[in-house]
């Protein structure tokens, strides 16, 4: 830290502490601008400053330059000022000759690393401190200080929150100056989870989302490319895949997911890819049949071939040039291996071998792993696996919780990291879970040590695709993934404790409407189905 | 495969004749997958690609493009071309064969002007390659305007081809005249019941020029909210339903330059006497009284200066020639029951329906006073029709036969029957939206030419940001091609569309905006996996 940031910090510390006497616990119900999520630590005092729409971005630190904080502070100034009067505009433009004095004039984003390599676990926090120009201070404003880009990127988040538009200034303000931020995320996996292969997702549908995501601070974008319905991926080593797609229309081609990664990393969030094996791959089929146990019986994929593992290892390595993330999601849930008892071919490779239909299941799985391991990737199996044949898995599996509530509880007491996602309260294609169930959910619930409770990187919320096409798939993520979100970024104390109806709900509701007014279609709060339409007329807040 | 067989330079004028020979049949047409359907369609067989600098020629063009709104709209045709798919193969297309590349789109505009004028020519000719230019498509239009529509035809012409990975035109040539059948094709959002977001109502806009809609009606002020600046009266927002649920004067502003860059008028409406209870929240001398607050207080001078100020006000940011009155249901009981107004309505010798008619008739005076033409609800017309103002626009919503008695008597009429335009009635599935013929029963042709079209109403009472593209669309766009395409072209059973409009919606879905499934009514999920073509 440099002297002189330091020295502001002090300020600003005393500031704050002069101004608020409870720095820890400030009720958010009474206190506007709303924060979502909640930040780890945060105080304020009682003044309003403007914001100049022409503010200045000021960068420090070997990462300052890149070209991820450029790019996002232009995506933030245009949100912060999408009112007509806002930056740029002629208006703003006869202000500035009239010489208004703006108390914010700058901003300025010191990053310290150089490197801008987005991994599991990347430094995330920032501090954020906002306060007035004045002659004590000898950096006015707003600055932003992260280790990475990536806190940056969180900062920034923060930062668009705290601005509001007031009307009858037709300026952009922050009230409760000044403010003093630090902050970071609790887990350091804080996933979604698209299914396009029930639905397909376009390209713009999936930056929408992607985009929204990153209003509530998720990080990993768990691509569920494919599934029984439809191969919409272009492989190059086995071209006849995507012709399990739905339609010429419905596909991507390389390029195109290297772009969502690209578009992805912009925003910090990682893209974990998804092939689930061997069960949920009967599209597969339809480019090579030969990957069916028989042509009336499809699934799972033929334990008996050389080829099945070949299209797989060939799949991967395709993979492996457009996904950069350390983590490979290889499935394994839900296989009913009737087909491999059912055709002759396979049976006698079964008998040959002396497995049962389990033991080709355990087979089938750890070879996909070793092929996994050998690219380089971490392996992610869904639970299925895990409570299967558990103690053969490499150890460095990652076990993604969806059925069992105390299965992490196991995985970790094993050694395995974990990702909680439980179907009960976390799969949000389950529309009669309301925000407070997803909120209270806690994925450390029954792992008390210390040394279990790091091994649960974090969560996930899952918005599988049999309901959900491009004409509903936001309004049923949001805004219950926010509520996970909060639940996986803030300190356990800060969800846990109080009445949610008071601590939260205010909040959720604001973030509902900050969403809406970001072009995100996130659905009422106040219902008790998910992305059902308001009641009845009314304010955003109040629904 | 179809197209390398067709680039043979000899066998094409063969198979261009055989296709010609083709189009009339309807199929043929169906399989073409352009929303609206044009006027007059012709296409070949050949395949052409687009350049990866494909750019926009305009020499010979009498139109400057000094706002930029040609160029604008170049660009954004071209983004959602894109938007599909990253294309990746356009460095050495030159080797798909040099005759088959486009290098650009040359657009010729014969007036100059870019002011967007009610009932103007959006007209054009969209020739795919040009006969004098190989290399170029051709874009002719009076206006810049109609020039706009050709583009979006044009970009209903392209598809990623998944193995070049560039865009391409199939069926080529392509020889395209079209033009609207009728000048108002509306839709309706209304920001008072909900409010809606800026980025949302640029969101329904851009999604209405993609169907050739051309009139945004903004009923912004209601019952419940009054969201709008009014700087003649600064109170009146004080309606809005919370401080920051609400549009400045520049915000309204800007989504009319917003529209107007896209060829979009916006109709702007103030429902008066009834559906403006939220008036008086800033002042309450509008009411009636504090416990009777609707409708608007006829007695009172001071109802008349406000609706002046706001239509002055209007007056300056508005540009649309009609400005929308509303008038419907008005609930005149709060008048007798207030004894100021009852003793008002005795001395004027004044029945509660004479009341409603000498407020409409007020309110019309004070408009056009500010140069606007009128357009008022159905009942004013049911009421007292002969009394209107021969400038009113009669907008129906409620009964059938209105459209037939209004222009009977020699008014203009928007049709917007409540039973299959209604976009907030869920129940009315796509087919309603493309069978409602707005000329039924109407043979004369004076009579014909007084109906300037129709519109769809989104009513917000469950209609907020989350749920407003999929109830709009598909269905609206079911409309729009009742309003766009010739009559003799329209399908009698609209199921004979479905696969063109599954394609459309599709297209929606692909260019980001949320358009629901076709299976059902409105705003439907899909209930099981499956292609969005099939749904």
């Amino acid at each position: 830290m440099s002297p002189n940031l330091l020295l502001l910090l002090l300020i600003l510390m005393f500031l704050s502490l002069s101004i608020t006497s409870s720095l820890s616990s400030p009720s958010p119900a009474d206190s506007p601008p709303y924060l979502w999520p909640l930040p780890a630590e945060f105080s304020f005092g009682n003044e309003t400053l403007s914001v100049d729409p022409s503010v200045a971005l000021i960068v420090a630190g070997n990462g300052g330059g890149s070209p991820i904080v450029r790019a996002a502070f232009e995506r933030y100034m245009g949100m912060i000022f999408k009112h007509a009067s806002g930056r740029a505009s002629l208006l703003a433009r006869i202000r500035f000759l009239r010489m208004v004095e703006y108390d914010i004039t700058s901003l300025k984003i010191v990053v310290h690393s150089g490197s801008d390599e987005l991994h599991l676990g990347v430094d995330e926090s920032y501090t954020l401190m906002v306060s007035k120009k004045n002659e004590q201070s000898i950096v006015g404003a707003v600055t932003i200080e992260a280790n990475t880009v990536y806190g940056a990127l969180r900062g920034l988040e923060t930062f668009s929150q705290l601005c509001a538009f007031d009307y009858l200034t037709k300026s952009v303000q922050i009230y409760k100056a000044p403010w003093y931020i630090q902050d970071k995320p609790r887990f350091q996996y804080r996933g979604l989870l698209i299914d396009t292969s029930r639905h397909y997702l376009p390209i713009d549908v999936i930056k929408q989302i992607i985009e929204s995501m990153s209003f509530a601070k998720l990080n990993v974008l768990h691509w569920h490319i494919v599934d029984e319905q439809s191969f919409p991926l272009e492989t190059p080593t086995y071209p006849n895949l995507w012709k399990g797609a739905y339609s010429r229309w419905e596909r991507y081609t390389v390029e195109d997911a290297s772009e969502i990664v690209r578009f992805a990393k912009m925003r910090g969030i990682n893209v974990m890819p998804e092939v689930d094996v061997p069960g949920h791959a009967e599209s597969w089929g339809t480019g090579y049949p030969d990957l069916w146990p028989s042509l009336s019986c499809r699934e799972p994929l033929d334990v008996t071939k050389n080829f099945t593992f070949d299209v797989i290892s060939g799949i991967l390595a395709d993979m492996r040039k457009i996904f950069p993330f350390e983590l490979f999601h290889l499935g394994g849930d839900e296989v009913n291996t009737d087909c491999w008892k059912n055709t002759t071919h396979v049976k006698e490779w079964l008998q040959g071998r002396n497995f049962t239909t389990k033991d080709a299941y355990k087979y089938f799985v750890l070879r996909a792993q070793q092929i996994a391991i050998s690219k380089n990737w971490t392996p992610v199996n869904w639970e299925e696996t895990f409570s299967s044949f558990g103690k053969y898995l490499d150890p460095r599996t990652v076990v993604h919780n969806w059925l069992v509530s105390d299965i992490c509880q196991k995985a970790v007491a094993k050694g395995f990291r974990c990702i909680f996602s439980n179907q009960g309260y976390w799969y949000l294609d389950h529309l009669d879970v309301p925000w407070d169930e997803v909120y209270n959910t806690e994925p450390l619930h029954g792992i008390n040590e210390t040394s279990h409770q790091k091994l649960v990187i974090g969560g996930e919320v899952c918005m599988w695709g049999e309901t959900a096409d491009t004409s509903v798939v936001l309004q049923t993520i949001w805004p219950r993934a926010a509520a996970a979100a909060e639940r996986m970024w803030s300190t356990r104390e800060a969800v846990s404790k109080g009445n949610i109806t008071l601590t939260a709900l205010p909040r959720l509701r604001y973030f509902r409407c900050l969403l809406n007014n970001r072009g995100v279609p996130a659905a009422p709060v106040d219902n008790f189905y998910a992305r059902r339409p308001p009641s009845g007329p009314g304010s955003c807040y109040a629904q | 495969m179809r197209g390398r067989g067709a680039k043979i330079a000899g066998v094409l004028p063969l198979f261009t004749l055989f296709m010609a020979g083709a189009i009339s049949a309807f199929e043929d047409i169906e399989r073409l997958r352009i929303w609206p359907l044009p006027a007059e369609v012709s296409h070949g067989g050949r395949r052409m690609y687009l350049s990866g600098d494909f750019k926009l020629v305009t020499e010979r063009s009498k139109y400057e493009d000094t706002s930029g709104i040609l160029k604008e709209g170049f660009d954004r045709m071209l983004g959602v071309v894109r938007l599909s798919h990253v294309v990746s193969g356009g460095r050495n297309s030159s080797r798909s064969g040099g005759s088959a590349l486009l290098q650009g789109l040359h657009v010729i505009i014969s007036s100059s002007t870019d002011e967007l004028e009610y009932g103007a020519d959006e007209s054009y000719k969209l020739v795919v390659p040009s006969p004098e230019k190989p290399s170029y498509a051709h874009l002719e239009a009076k206006s810049v305007y109609g020039a706009l529509h050709g583009l979006q035809t044009f970009s209903q012409l392209c598809h990623f081809n998944l193995k070049k990975k560039i865009i391409e035109i199939l069926m080529t040539p392509w020889n395209i005249t079209d033009q609207p059948r009728f000048s108002y094709r509306g839709l309706l959002i209304d920001t008072s019941r909900h409010y809606l977001p800026l980025p949302v109502i640029k969101n329904v806009i851009e999604s209405m020029t993609y169907a050739k809609l051309n009139v945004l009606h903004w009923h912004i002020v209601d019952t419940q909210s009054f969201p709008l600046e009014i700087p003649s009266y600064p109170k009146l927002w004080n309606g809005a339903y919370s401080s920051s649920q609400r549009y400045t004067f520049d915000d309204a502003a800007e989504i009319v330059n917003y529209a107007q860059r896209r060829g979009i008028h916006v109709l702007a409406e103030i429902d008066v006497p009834g559906h403006a209870l939220s008036w008086g929240k800033g002042y309450p001398s509008l009411w009636p009284s504090k416990n009777c607050q609707e409708p608007l207080d006829v007695s009172s001078n001071f109802t008349f200066k406000v609706i002046d100020g706001i239509l002055s006000d209007f007056s300056k940011i508005f540009k649309f020639k009609f400005v929308h009155l509303g008038g419907d249901e008005v609930n005149t009981t709060c008048w007798s029951a207030t004894p100021r107004i009852a003793q008002w309505l005795k001395k004027h010798r004044m029945s509660e329906e004479e009341a409603y008619q000498y407020f409409v008739l007020r309110a019309q005076k004070i408009a056009l006073s500010h140069g606007y033409e009128i357009i008022n609800w159905e009942e004013t017309f049911n009421n007292f029709g002969s009394k209107l103002n021969p400038k009113t626009v009669v907008h129906n919503w409620l009964g059938t036969g209105v459209v037939e008695r209004v222009t009977a008597s020699g008014l203009r009429c928007i049709v917007s029957n409540q039973d299959k335009w209604y976009l907030d009635h869920i129940d009315a599935p796509w087919q309603g939206f493309y069978d409602n013929e707005p000329l039924q029963d109407i043979k004369d042709k004076k009579q014909q030419s007084l109906v300037l079209g129709g519109e769809v109403c989104m009513w917000g009472e469950h209609i907020d940001a989350s749920d407003i593209e999929q109830t709009i669309w598909p269905r609206a766009a079911a409309a729009a091609e009742r309003l766009w395409t010739p009559y003799a072209k329209l399908a009698t059973n609209p199921d004979k569309v479905t696969t063109r409009l599954a394609h459309f919606r599709c297209l929606l879905n692909q260019r980001g905006v949320a358009a629901a499934p076709l299976v059902g009514g409105g705003r439907v999920v899909p209930l099981e996996p499956g292609s969005c073509l099939a749904q």
